[in-house]
């Protein structure tokens, strides 16, 4: 599986990952090397860690559904100071948005505890959307614009 | 990528029960979690402290099982603490309303000393 892009530009990285829990954790460390080096805080790439940790998450969980071939693509891009994130996977995506988890009523066992990656994604980065692909495949698109 | 399995140690301060958990917390933690904290609850402590490593990654499948040992210390009227958290899981914990439920504190001499206080 690939971005649309088949030439990349010099500020594009892209990495492509077995659909396992646990690979996340490659995607992140390359994530935090590119944000340090074009000059993101310590505390804004941990932001950045825990959001696209939990894209990759959802992407090889629901995304992908365990489906022993699939892939998941991320793709991080630095243009005019923003640093972008896309996440793909070879599912359908939401149909509906999961509501924020409500910690009172999953502890009262009214509810599942489920639906911390998105709220995590939506509170720690300044823009998420869920799109469809032309090339049919779910993409999680963030963005994180650098301060000052 | 296998996550290696935490080691939980238990400590016993007074009345308060420490789970020392190494490792990273992920959906992966929930038997060790669950098997450490049945044990501290052998002694029935009514003050827990979860002392987490700094360097720690904890994701939502983690922050998931988390909430369910806050639900299950709520059943047993337990007081829970919570320490060694980065600046940043600070942050996500506040975020997702763990602090409703657990006070964080800096360090473990500060989260005994702060529960030692508490009747």
């Amino acid at each position: 599986m690939r971005a649309d892009k088949t030439v990349l530009d010099d500020q594009t990285v892209e990495l492509n990952l077995p659909s396992k829990i646990g690979y996340e954790r490659i995607a992140i460390g390359g994530l935090a090397a590119f944000a340090k080096s074009v000059g993101f805080s310590s505390s804004r790439v941990e932001d950045l860690k825990t959001s696209v940790a939990e894209a990759c998450i959802n992407a090889m969980q629901h995304g992908n559904k365990g489906k022993p071939d699939a892939r998941v693509l991320v793709a991080i891009s630095f243009q005019e100071n923003t640093l972008r994130i896309s996440v793909f996977d070879e599912g359908e995506g939401l149909k509906v948005q999961p509501k924020d988890p409500d910690i009172e009523r999953i502890i009262e066992n009214l509810e599942p505890p489920v639906g911390f990656g998105v709220f995590l994604m939506k509170r720690l980065m300044d823009k998420v959307e869920f799109n469809r692909t032309s090339n049919h495949r779910h993409e999680v698109r963030m963005m994180m614009k650098l301060a000052g | 990528m296998n996550q290696r399995p935490n080691e939980i140690k238990i400590e016993t301060h007074g009345d308060i029960v420490v789970l020392d958990i190494r490792g990273d917390v992920t959906a992966f933690s929930e038997p060790t979690l669950n098997t450490a904290y049945n044990s501290a609850k052998e002694s029935s402590p009514k003050k827990i402290i979860l002392k987490f490593e700094d360097a720690a990654y904890i994701n939502s499948g983690g922050i998931a099982v988390l909430i369910q040992v806050l639900a299950q210390t709520r059943r047993n009227n337990q007081k829970i603490g919570i320490t060694g958290l980065s600046e940043h899981f600070k942050k996500v914990f506040n975020m997702v309303g763990i602090t409703k439920f657990a006070a964080i504190y800096p360090t473990l001499q500060d989260a005994l000393s702060a529960m030692a206080a508490l009747s």
